[in-house]
């Protein structure tokens, strides 16, 4: 699932989270398809963020999964002997992993 | 000679030409706050003076950065419901974060980053303001945004050192100016006459054993911008994780799972900011129509 402003959504996609308004109260549920309508309405009642199913978006600029792997590994390079780091490194990186499974 | 650069460098940082001075009003409202005759309301009425300090403060209030759970509408019970000392922290973010996201968009993300860890280890360890932890690591960096502005030059000679030696930008401003950005955030933070409670944690968020009064505060700024940097997450000059400060990660005491939570909490936290950051960028837009009170 992805994480997307309302301003990236387009027709066809699918919630992957339920939409809540301000108060809480469910507006749309999981599993929904979006349309023109829907995407409309989630604007005028200022729903800045939705989630959807697998990964529609990509990022301007965005990596492949390998590359940004490879950028974790790169970061945490002078910090390889501090184990607290290391076990954070290794959840990033399953994070990450499990990010981009459908 | 290197005593000679400090003072030289401090004393361009008193004159700060460029770089924007605190409003006046936050001096006075310290002042007001310790008068116990002072009331909420003519502590609202000297915030509401300033129209556009004001609405940005309510904005912050209600924004998914930092999530209270009722919508607030007027200062006043901005004051009453989250206490003074909160709205003073939101008052100095207010006034900040638009020199920061001016200067520097990447250091902003970064910095907006950490704040928003900072949040959740200060509200996971049960602090009484984890609000003024978040806007502690919201200007962490200010320092970086003080040497950029106010000695271009160094500045120029510090990003070389970054690029030919590999340097981190930490050690480059230690070669370049004999001290780092955390020394001088602390200097242009005291100056600014901010909370000490602030100050300390910024000048020392590389060494929080430095810290005299707050090791615990600038323990989690430590620990926050190690985290955010760990994660990607904007850009903080140079892209290595530093060093875990041992005393700072006794004091934390985080068990592995705390750290699988923080992550999570953060991750679905930073989200909410990529809505925030767009919408505060949106700022100048005229303000979409009525409040609907529900």
């Amino acid at each position: 699932m992805q994480q997307i402003l309302t301003l990236q959504a387009k027709e066809g996609m699918v919630l992957a989270k339920d939409v809540l308004d301000g108060e809480g109260r469910v507006l749309c549920g999981k599993g929904t398809e979006l349309t023109a309508a829907l995407i409309g309405r989630f604007e005028r009642m200022e729903i800045v963020k939705i989630t959807v199913e697998g990964h529609p978006v990509a990022e301007p600029g965005e990596k492949s999964l390998k590359e940004q792997l490879r950028d974790v590994e790169a970061r945490f390079a002078n910090v390889t002997k501090i184990p607290p780091l290391m076990y954070i490194k290794k959840k990033i990186m399953k994070k990450m992993i499990d990010s981009r499974g459908q | 000679m290197e005593d000679e650069k400090r003072s030289e460098f401090r004393a361009a940082l008193r004159q700060t030409k460029n770089l924007p001075t605190l409003p006046g009003i936050i001096a006075k409202l310290s002042k007001m706050a310790d008068d116990p005759d002072t009331t909420t309301e003519q502590m609202g009425r000297v915030i509401s003076k300033d129209h556009i300090l004001a609405a940005k403060l309510l904005k912050l209030v209600n924004s998914a950065f930092y999530g209270f759970p009722q919508r607030i509408s007027s200062l006043s019970s901005a004051i009453i419901l989250l206490g003074f000392n909160v709205v003073k922290s939101l008052i100095i973010s207010a006034s900040i974060f638009e020199v920061m996201e001016d200067q520097d968009v990447e250091l902003w993300e970064h910095s907006l980053g950490c704040a928003v860890v900072c949040s959740v280890i200060a509200k996971r360890l049960g602090l009484e303001e984890p609000e003024e932890v978040s806007t502690a690591g919201l200007i962490h960096d200010i320092g970086k945004v003080a040497i950029k502005m106010e000695l271009p030059d160094e500045y120029e000679l510090i990003c070389r050192l970054m690029r030919e030696r590999g340097l981190s930008m930490r050690q480059a401003e230690m070669e370049v100016l004999g001290l780092d950005h955390a020394e001088a955030g602390g200097w242009l933070t005291k100056s600014w006459n901010l909370p000490r409670k602030l100050v300390e944690p910024i000048a020392c968020h590389h060494d929080p054993r430095k810290a005299k009064e707050d090791q615990l505060n600038s323990a989690i700024i430590h620990f926050s911008d190690i985290l955010i940097r760990g994660l990607g997450y904007g850009h903080a000059g140079d892209d290595m994780v530093p060093k875990l400060s041992q005393r700072a990660w006794k004091l934390l005491d985080f068990s592995p799972e705390d750290i699988d939570e923080i992550l999570d909490e953060v991750d679905e936290k930073l989200w909410d900011v990529k809505g925030f950051s767009l919408e505060v960028q949106s700022q100048a837009a005229p303000p979409q129509g009525g409040g609907g009170e529900g």
